[in-house]
Parts: C-alpha cells; sequence; structure tokens
C-alpha cells in the first residue's frame, strides 16, 4: 500500500467512524456467519443438506449418533449406547435429562414419533431417501430411555445411519414441513426473515456444556468475494465456501477436505472405452501434479478412489496413476493395432460453475488427451442438463463419453458411494461386473473388520482390474473465519457447523 | 379515457394469459425436477416414486389441465424446495425488487431530466461536454464490476458502507448507487438529444419572441414536449428492472424477484417460476398503463 493510500486511509477513518455505528459490527459473543445460499428449507429432516444442516444439525437439533470427522468413529449424541441384538434389532440407550426447547422430555417415545415423522412418504425429506431408502423401520420403546429398533433387512450400519437422524420435538407436525424447528440443541431457533437472516440463541437448559456463543445470526451471499469481504471488513465472522483466487489471507483463510472427490467415470460399454488399454491410456495422460496447484488448490490431494481418507472401505494401498503421456501412447498403439477405434471421437462432458475452475480444468484435461492422441470433444453442459446424464437410463446412440462427476460422502461408511456409483443396479453406474457386484452385495450384509476389507477390495477391483474412472482430486474448500474466533473447518463443515465448537478469543 | 384504459386492460389479460400458457410448455421443455431435488444416491425406484408423487409422470395435457384449474381457483402451486406455496415466495421477493426499482427510477428521471435539460441549453459547453463524457461511460459500464469494485473501496478499503445485506439507510447506497448508473446515464442522453430538438422546434421561437422567460421556455415549454420520448425508454428501463435486479440482489445479497425466479429455473421449481413470471408481468401490464396514462397527459393528441 503506498503512502497515498495510507494518507487517504486516514482521512477515511474519521469519517467512517460516524457510518459503522450503523452497520452491524460482529463483536461479543455473537457471531455472524455468511452461507453461500439461503437453505430452502430448515426442517429437521432436511438436515443431511448442506445449507440446512450448517444452521440446525447439532445446534436446534440433535442427532442420536455422530461421526467424528478425524477418525470416522461413530461417537454417542442422543443415544448413548447401542447394541445388535440379531442382524435386524438393534437396542439403543438414550440420553438422560434431556429436554426440547419447547420443555417437553426427550425418551423413547419422542423417539418414536420423530422416526415416524422422519419416514413419513408425504414428505419429501432427505434423510428418508438418502439414508433409509427401502428400510421400514420399527421402534419400540422398553423403557423410559431405552428403545428398540427393528429393519425389515439387516442393517449393519445403524449406528452409522443414526448419526444423520436428527429428533425434532414431537409437537411438530407430522405431515408438514416446519419453519421453526424444535429440538434439544444447544441452540433455539429464534426466527426467520425470510430472505434476510436466520438467528439462533443459545438454550440455557442444554444438556451439555454451555457453549461460548450467545446467538448467531445467518446471512446469505451469492458471491465469494462479498462474502470473503463481510469477513474482511468485520460485518461476519465465518464466510464459508470462499473461491480459491478470495482466500488471499493466510490468517484467516482456511482450507479443509470438503469431503467432495472428482473423477471422470469413463462410459465403459461404449467403443472405444470398452478395451481397458484405452482407459489405462486415459489414466496414465493425466498430469496430477501439473494440475495441482495451477488450476486446482496446491492442498488438494490426488484421488484413487471416491471416498476420502477416514472413510469406512477407503483403501489406502491404491496408488495414483502416474503421468506417463508415452505409455498413454502405447497402449493406445496396441490397441489400435487389434482393431480398436481409438481415434473415435470421446465427448468430455463438463459441466459450468461445478467448482471454481471447474471450465479450465476440463479445458487442461481434453489438451493433455490431444497430446496422447485422443480426440476428445467438450461439451459444457447446464446443472440440470448435467444431471440428466449422470442417471440411468443412458441414452442407447450415445456417443463414447468422460464424464466429470463430484461426489461427496460425509456419512463415514463406503456404502452409501459404493452402490449407486459402480453396482450394475446402481443409479449412476456404467458398470456391469459379476464380481464387484458381489463384492458390493456382500460388504454391505458385513460388519466390522470384514466389511472394511471387502469394500477395500470393490475399490481395488475399480480401480486396478475395471479401471471405471480417471479419478482425480479429493477437493478442498476455503472458510475464511475472523481472527476473534477461533474455530478450524474439518471435514464435517460441509454439512454442520457446531456452534458449541466455536471459541471466543 | 376509460374506455381507452378499459380496452388497455383487456389486451393485457389476454397478453397475460398467453404467457402463462407459454410459460407452462416452456418450463416442461426443460425436463423434469426430479434429479435435481433427489439427492444423487436416491435409487431409480426412489426417483420414480417422487416424480409420481409429483405428477411429473402425468401426460403433458393432464399436467396442464390441472394447472389451468388450479390457477382459476388462484392455486399457484407449491414450491416442491421451500414446501411452501409458490406465491408467498414470490409476493415475498417482489416488494424488495419494486422498492430498487421505484427509487432508481426516480432518482434516475429526476436527475437526467435536470442534467440533460442544463446540458440541452448551451449544446457543446462545458458543462454539455462533461455531462456527456459521464453519462455515456455510466451507460456502458458493467453493473457486476461496479458492484464489486463498490464494496471493495467503500466498505473493505474505506469503511465506510456496509458490504451489502439490508437494515439501515446505508445498506441502501451501494445498490441503488450501481443500479442507477446505467438507466441515468441513458436517460440523461435521451433527454439531451429530445431537449435539443425542442429547443430548435419554432414554438420554441414564438415562446420566445413573446418574451418568456429562457427558463421557463426550457423547463416548462420545451421539457413537456420532449418528455414522451423520456418516458418510453424509462418504462424500458424500469421493466428491466422489475424483472430483477438480478446483478444487484446477487452481489448485494437482497432477496429479491429476479435471485428467486434464477433459482426456480435452475432448479426446475416451475410453481415458483409460474409465480414470479405472474406477478412481474403483471406489474409491468400495470406500469403500461400507468404509462400511457403519462402520455395521453402530456399529449392531447393520444386521448382520442
Amino acid at each position: 500500500m503506498g503512502k497515498s493510500d495510507s494518507l487517504l486511509l486516514k482521512a477515511a477513518a474519521f469519517a467512517a467512524l460516524s457510518v459503522m455505528s450503523s452497520s452491524a459490527l460482529a463483536a461479543g459473543s455473537d457471531v455472524t456467519i455468511v452461507l453461500d445460499m439461503q437453505p430452502d428449507q430448515v426442517d429437521a429432516c432436511q438436515a443431511s443438506k448442506s445449507q440446512v444442516g450448517k444452521v440446525i444439525k447439532q445446534n436446534v437439533t440433535e442427532t442420536l449418533t455422530e461421526i467424528d470427522p478425524a477418525t470416522g468413529k461413530v461417537l454417542p449424541r442422543l443415544a448413548t449406547e447401542w447394541s445388535q441384538v440379531d442382524p435386524k434389532t438393534w437396542r439403543l440407550k438414550l440420553r438422560e435429562n434431556v429436554k426440547f426447547h419447547d420443555g417437553t422430555p426427550f425418551n423413547g417415545e419422542a423417539l418414536k414419533v420423530a422416526f415416524a415423522r422422519l419416514l413419513n412418504e408425504k414428505l419429501d425429506c432427505e434423510i428418508r431417501v438418502k439414508y433409509f431408502g427401502g428400510l421400514t423401520v420399527d421402534v419400540s420403546v422398553l423403557g423410559e430411555h431405552e428403545v428398540e429398533i427393528k429393519t425389515n433387512t439387516p442393517v449393519p450400519i445403524l449406528p452409522t445411519l443414526l448419526s444423520t437422524v436428527t429428533v425434532p420435538a414431537p409437537s411438530t407436525p407430522h405431515d408438514d414441513y416446519s419453519r421453526q424447528p424444535v429440538g434439544t440443541g444447544p441452540y433455539t431457533f429464534d426466527s426467520w426473515q425470510a430472505g434476510k437472516n436466520i438467528v439462533l440463541k443459545r438454550f440455557d437448559e442444554y444438556w451439555g456444556d454451555k457453549p461460548a456463543v450467545t446467538s448467531a445470526t445467518y446471512v446469505w451471499r451469492q458471491e465469494s468475494t462479498v462474502r470473503a469481504a463481510m469477513v474482511a471488513s468485520g460485518e461476519a465472522d465465518i464466510a464459508f465456501n470462499i473461491a480459491v483466487q478470495d482466500a488471499t489471507d493466510p490468517k484467516t483463510d482456511f482450507s479443509y477436505l470438503n469431503a467432495e472427490t472428482t473423477r471422470l467415470r469413463i462410459d465403459v460399454p461404449i467403443v472405444p472405452l470398452d478395451d481397458i488399454r484405452v482407459r489405462q491410456a486415459l489414466n496414465y495422460a493425466i498430469d496430477r501434479d501439473g494440475l495441482k496447484g495451477t488450476i486446482f488448490s496446491d492442498d488438494v490431494i490426488p484421488a484413487t478412489q471416491l471416498v476420502v481418507p477416514g472413510t469406512n472401505g477407503h483403501n489406502p494401498d491404491l496408488k495414483p496413476y502416474a503421468y506417463d503421456p508415452e505409455k498413454a501412447k502405447e497402449l493406445l498403439k496396441q490397441a489400435e493395432a487389434e482393431g480398436v477405434p481409438v481415434r473415435k471421437e470421446i465427448v468430455l462432458v463438463g459441466r459450468h460453475n461445478f467448482f471454481p475452475n471447474s471450465e479450465e480444468a476440463v479445458q487442461a484435461l481434453q489438451a493433455m488427451y490431444s497430446a496422447a492422441g485422443l480426440n476428445v470433444k467438450l461439451q459444457m453442459t447446464e446443472s440440470s442438463e448435467w444431471y440428466d446424464s449422470l442417471f440411468k437410463p443412458f441414452a442407447e446412440n450415445r456417443a463414447p463419453n468422460l464424464f466429470l462427476d463430484q461426489h461427496d460422502n460425509t456419512s463415514g461408511d463406503a456404502s452409501l458411494t459404493i452402490y449407486a456409483k459402480y453396482h450394475s443396479k446402481g443409479g449412476q453406474s456404467v458398470l456391469n461386473d459379476k464380481e464387484l457386484d458381489d463384492l458390493i452385495d456382500r460388504a454391505n450384509v458385513a460388519t466390522g473388520e470384514e466389511r472394511t476389507e471387502l469394500f477395500q477390495q470393490a475399490f481395488k477391483r475399480i480401480h486396478e482390474d475395471l479401471v471405471g474412472d480417471v479419478a482425480l482430486f479429493h477437493m478442498v474448500g476455503f472458510t475464511r473465519v475472523n481472527g476473534r474466533l477461533e474455530f478450524k473447518p474439518t471435514l464435517a463443515t460441509n454439512g454442520e457447523l457446531q456452534l458449541a465448537q466455536v471459541k471466543i478469543r | 379515457m376509460s374506455g381507452y384504459i378499459l380496452r388497455r386492460g383487456g389486451q393485457s389479460l389476454v397478453a397475460l394469459m398467453a404467457l402463462l400458457v407459454l410459460v407452462f410448455f416452456l418450463s416442461r421443455l426443460t425436463g423434469n425436477p426430479t434429479d435435481l431435488y433427489m439427492p444423487m444416491d436416491a435409487s431409480l425406484d426412489q426417483r420414480e416414486a417422487f416424480a409420481t408423487k409429483h405428477g411429473f409422470n402425468d401426460p403433458l395435457y393432464v399436467q396442464f389441465g390441472t394447472y389451468l384449474v388450479n390457477i382459476a381457483k388462484f392455486d399457484f402451486g407449491d414450491s416442491i424446495f421451500q414446501g411452501r406455496p409458490a406465491m408467498q415466495a414470490a409476493l415475498e421477493a417482489f416488494p424488495v425488487t419494486l422498492r430498487l426499482a421505484l427509487i432508481t427510477m426516480v432518482l434516475a428521471l429526476g436527475l437526467s431530466v435536470l442534467i440533460g435539460s442544463l446540458a440541452a441549453y448551451r449544446p457543446g459547453g462545458l458543462f454539455d461536454r462533461v455531462a456527456s463524457l459521464l453519462t455515456i461511460s455510466s451507460a456502458s459500464t458493467p453493473d457486476f464490476w461496479l458492484a464489486i469494485v463498490g464494496i471493495l473501496i467503500f466498505s473493505v478499503t474505506l469503511g465506510w458502507l456496509p458490504t451489502s445485506g439490508t437494515g439501515t439507510f446505508w445498506h441502501w447506497l451501494l445498490p441503488i448507487g450501481v443500479l442507477l448508473v446505467r438507466p441515468l446515464g441513458l436517460l440523461t442522453q435521451v433527454v439531451r438529444m429530445s431537449m435539443i430538438s425542442a429547443l430548435a422546434a419554432p414554438y420554441v421561437k414564438t415562446a420566445r419572441a413573446k418574451g418568456a422567460p429562457k427558463r421557463r421556455v426550457v423547463f416548462v415549454h420545451a421539457l413537456r414536449n420532449s418528455m414522451l420520448s423520456v418516458i418510453t425508454v424509462a418504462g424500458d428501463q424500469a421493466a428491466a428492472l422489475i424483472n430483477g435486479a438480478v446483478v444487484v440482489e446477487t452481489v448485494f445479497g437482497w432477496p429479491g424477484i429476479g435471485n428467486l425466479m434464477i433459482a426456480a429455473i435452475k432448479q426446475r421449481d416451475f410453481a415458483v417460476l409460474q409465480a414470479c413470471i405472474l406477478v412481474t408481468a403483471v406489474a409491468i401490464f400495470l406500469m403500461n398503463i400507468l404509462i400511457d396514462f403519462a402520455y395521453s397527459r402530456l399529449d392531447p393528441r393520444i386521448r382520442g
């Protein structure tokens, strides 16, 4: 900053004093949080959606268990103990002396009501669709603080799934969404001025430790620059999803693995992608190190599979394909010699505004493929068009494609990724491999180490034997945090912001 | 006069109906919102169930029939994403946009008449040249850039104004400032041009010959006659603003209808899209009637 700038600043500072008093400045134990969009709803049963979860999950409504973002372990929350009676039956002990914000006690009956509402088909609740599809759950109350949960099929990861189950007060309307959620969490839902802000206030009868933050105001701004500016100017304390070019201050801007993984789905059934050498060449042709620190952030991790380290089933032994353009050319040559039409046009499907620099990313990938001798055409799509191509049914006469995909799984278990993406019956899967299906089917009903190993074998089969995709990176997000707060984003930050964990310096 | 307004109202109603039909079919052409609403890992069965439950699997003519019957009952459907009546969302957002548009247009009209007339008073003079330069550059400045730069200068560097949001008087300054720039530039140019030609008209010479004071000649005789074209352009600008000051709403976090409409298009939230278009269309039709009324006050030839 030059001398004239600082003079100007000094002159301005005086004039500013009178004005700034009128614009809300973050101070004291009240915090202001900037999201990138307004939540559509705030109902407890939608808390798995990232915008909803950041406001209410574990703040207003709590879950039965929670996942430790560092280890993936299941920790107690509203349920203190759990045990499996038989493959389809679990028993839970519930936390005692817990009250909802409206004064009613949390007990077995309340949980029964909450479960019935969560699985109510009249509501399009994401938690039901995402985690309890095809499951029937029967809750019987054994005692004031003990319940038995019976499911129609074995659910070995029930404790993990319970980390998604939010428990709203029994007074919540059964057949309608609530815009004023009532839960057991450390904060009450005070107000929602549509379009403007949401205010949470500390609940003084909370069962756990008293949090430092007394109230939180959530606002939303779509522009990353504006969100970053709000923390810089002191109007806000935490700003989510700051673009890499706005994360310019290492003192306030933290990168964190945001649980998203980027890949290209290879259209395996279509010529010439049905040839494994072509698929291997697609992997060897990519300079992941070159992309890192340029188009992608310097903090991303080259990926070998669609789940992040720490997820149950992640295979740490897999190695990313090395950048070896010569090998890629050689593989293509071999394939061509055997009559595989490797010069056939392949469509690389990108998506506008997918993630920061996603346009540049697909252009770079296209250039790398061209250099390897492949004929790759770019096709950019809008999100709705992109979704149409993501899901089955796939068009019959489609051109062979590489589909830019991004996936996040914060549940702590690989099952929520692998079936949809790779099982022959999965809604987004182009693979049809008996051995893989068998591994996935067995893993899904297994428990403990056996489960972990089966998923690991499945990821090995996808990565090495089938080469079903071009795994790119485990992605990072940036959060700007006002220096007056002590808060470090984690893997869980994409889906929740536990205000009780925020400290004031 | 009342016959004229009645006729215009009738025409507007027909156009409104046509618009509603068009919006229905155009939005359905984009596909159905199931995949956008459901989590990515939902099974095909779940997707089917969702689409069936919300009627997206019905033949289009059945969906259209339901749509018409509901509109006749003033039921504009529920937003599947917000889980509440779509019209409620649209009516919540519209006043925000309307306020922005009104204040901007009042300021733009007032300032442009003043600056434009003064510039036309002595064409080629110093004031005219400075004003022309400024208005041409402001009419061609991208508002997105202006908004971001405005925040960086006035909020982050100088700390004079809040970056964004609503609440106090100070929150209005940047958004209105950014919104004002383009219509002000454009309208000033129009006022200047039509004033110059009005001042050259024979009736001005007559007025001057009668000995009417120069200020009165400019601001009463000539201005009234040059207002017709100004109102036309102002109406056009106002319509654009009412449709949503999208950039300003987005950057400054003003929850207006432009923002809502774009989100609805992206999510294929048809009910919200229809409600937004209906609300803005009605507003624009009302505004057109007002403009016609203004024409007829200014120019007796139109009153016929």
